[in-house]
């Protein structure tokens, strides 16, 4: 484990250099990949000028619903980059993949050590700006259990997401190209819950509840934060389920990436 | 013209066989459109009509706008950069006609690809799905061809233009990153432009973005009528043609600087 840790390391350490070669277009992506969040949360901001609320939540709520997914899910496609599935799989009809596996070395960490896309700091950025935003605009009353408990939400916001990764390359040795599907889940998923649940028609609602419980992720844990009644009459513990949810779906990716690695027959190229 | 209209249709024969691309791309493309039209639909909450713009009129706008992202490449189209950075850009400059009408007939391929493959496709799928309004008249029908033409020409100019950046640097992908997304926002791609407060409104008045996209979707809404609908027409042709004069002018002077190197 501590070998396996080092080599992570040094395999990161590559990334940063390498990456740092061309400083010029490290910063122009970076602040690019800023100023997306920037206008789409902005578009938003401003349309509420005229509107106010949306389904009875303003502007500050809905920034940290928002605030705490981008930081979360910008974090997670940065520290998840190798396992991103369109690249992972191109690895895998390139051959590139087979290489990893022939190494004496945990697979799972050479993956997670293959790439480490530094332009997201400038998405994190602006996600934690846009949570400061929400902190400072909220008359939140923080008791010592909110504090502690804050770090565990972004936390299982990044298993989840990185979990939906995992198994979005898992698939990729199946199918070659990465499926679309899966995309839904994992960009659609992030899009969805950056807005309050309530404004979902209820079908959309239910498959986020319980085929997909992204809803306990962010939404439950955001109504405890800001002391906000819950419109759905949900067990007082729904807050507390978000690190079950991120990590068992973390889990059962890695469960699925294992089975993957035993039944993966090359492409052959 | 002739050679403008073969290197069209290899282009869009080109384009036309990414057949599984394109059915997993109107999967996301229709995906998407849903949640946004329950963001807009939320923001309404009951209002029947803002800005002239009623609920079955967001329904048309969030199909319009997902219609188009590929026809008019609203995330970002690099496919001349590329060409610059790969080299292939010295062929490109020999062949017996314009580099602009070159990539123009090129562009009209994949546009016209994208417009029936996915624009067509899109707003079928929406309209067996969603309460979504229509253009009232044939003449209405016709405006709106017209404003889908000219866009194309407004957002090719200005692709053309960002794209030349790759002369001058090999950061030029970072760079247009940043003319795309100034351009998808004032184009009205995230939000109908109506909505936002006076002064985003005006401050886009004064770009070519909302000729690449609000004027269709004002168009399609019945929103611009008469004197106003042709003045619209009339500013998308202007914005194309200065983009273009724009675009000739800079790519003098980029010719000029560029080395290729053999291999």
């Amino acid at each position: 484990m501590k070998h396996e840790l080092d080599l992570y390391r040094r395999l990161l350490g590559v990334q940063i250099r390498s990456q740092m070669q061309y400083r010029t277009s490290f910063l122009f992506d970076a602040m690019a990949s800023g100023l997306i969040v920037l206008t789409e949360f902005g578009s938003v901001a401003l349309v509420l000028q005229r509107f106010e609320n949306i389904r009875g939540w303003e502007l500050a709520e809905i920034a940290f619903l928002y605030g705490l997914v981008e930081l979360s899910f910008g974090f997670m496609d940065m520290l998840f980059s190798g396992f991103d599935p369109p690249n992972f799989g191109r690895g895998v009809r390139q051959g590139t993949f087979d290489q990893l596996l022939l190494r004496p070395i945990n697979i799972t960490a050479q993956v997670l050590g293959s790439d480490l896309q530094l332009r997201r700091l400038g998405r994190i950025t602006f996600g934690i700006g846009i949570f400061i935003l929400a902190l400072t605009l909220n008359d939140i009353v923080w008791t010592v259990p909110k504090l502690l408990y804050l770090p565990i939400v972004i936390a299982s916001l990044v298993a989840f997401f990185g979990g939906l990764f995992i198994a979005g390359s898992t698939i990729t040795f199946w199918t070659v190209d990465s499926i679309e599907v899966m995309n839904m889940l994992t960009y659609g998923g992030s899009f969805t819950i950056s807005y309050p649940m309530t404004i979902y028609p209820d079908w959309l609602r239910r498959f986020f509840t319980y085929v997909v419980p992204a809803i306990f992720l962010n939404f439950f844990p955001t109504l405890y934060f800001l002391g906000k009644p819950d419109p759905f009459n949900f067990p007082v513990i729904a807050p507390f389920l978000s690190p079950l949810v991120g990590f068992s779906t973390l889990w059962l990716a890695l469960r699925f990436w294992r089975f993957g690695i035993r039944h993966y027959q090359s492409t052959g190229s | 013209m002739r050679l403008f209209w073969e290197i069209a249709r290899r282009s869009f024969r080109r384009h036309l066989t990414y057949r599984a691309a394109t059915i997993a791309g109107l999967i996301t493309n229709f995906g998407f459109g849903w949640l946004r039209v329950s963001v807009l639909l939320a923001l309404y909450d009951g209002r029947s009509v803002v800005e002239g713009i009623t609920e079955t009129d967001l329904y048309a706008y969030v199909a319009l706008t997902q219609a188009v992202i590929t026809y008019l490449a609203l995330f970002g189209w690099y496919d001349l950069m590329e060409s610059v950075h790969t080299g292939e850009v010295g062929a490109d400059l020999l062949k017996p006609m314009g580099y602009f009408q070159f990539w123009l007939a090129k562009d009209a391929g994949r546009a016209a690809v994208a417009l029936l493959l996915r624009g067509v496709v899109i707003m079928i799928f929406f309209s067996l799905v969603f309460p979504m309004s229509y253009p009232v008249s044939w003449v209405q029908w016709v405006w709106l061809g017209t404003a889908v033409l000219f866009s194309w020409l407004v957002s090719f100019a200005y692709r053309f233009l960002v794209n030349l950046a790759a002369f001058w640097t090999p950061n030029a992908k970072g760079i247009s990153r940043f003319a795309f997304i100034f351009a998808m926002f004032f184009s009205g791609f995230l939000m109908p432009l109506r909505l936002y407060p006076d002064w985003v409104q005006r401050l886009a008045q004064w770009t070519p973005f909302p000729h690449m996209l609000n004027t269709v979707v004002e168009i399609y809404l019945g929103l611009l009528q008469g004197p106003a609908l042709w003045q619209a027409l009339l500013t998308q042709v202007v914005w194309a043609a200065v983009l273009a004069v724009v675009g000739q002018l800079l790519l003098k002077t980029a010719v000029r600087r560029l080395v290729i190197l053999g291999g």
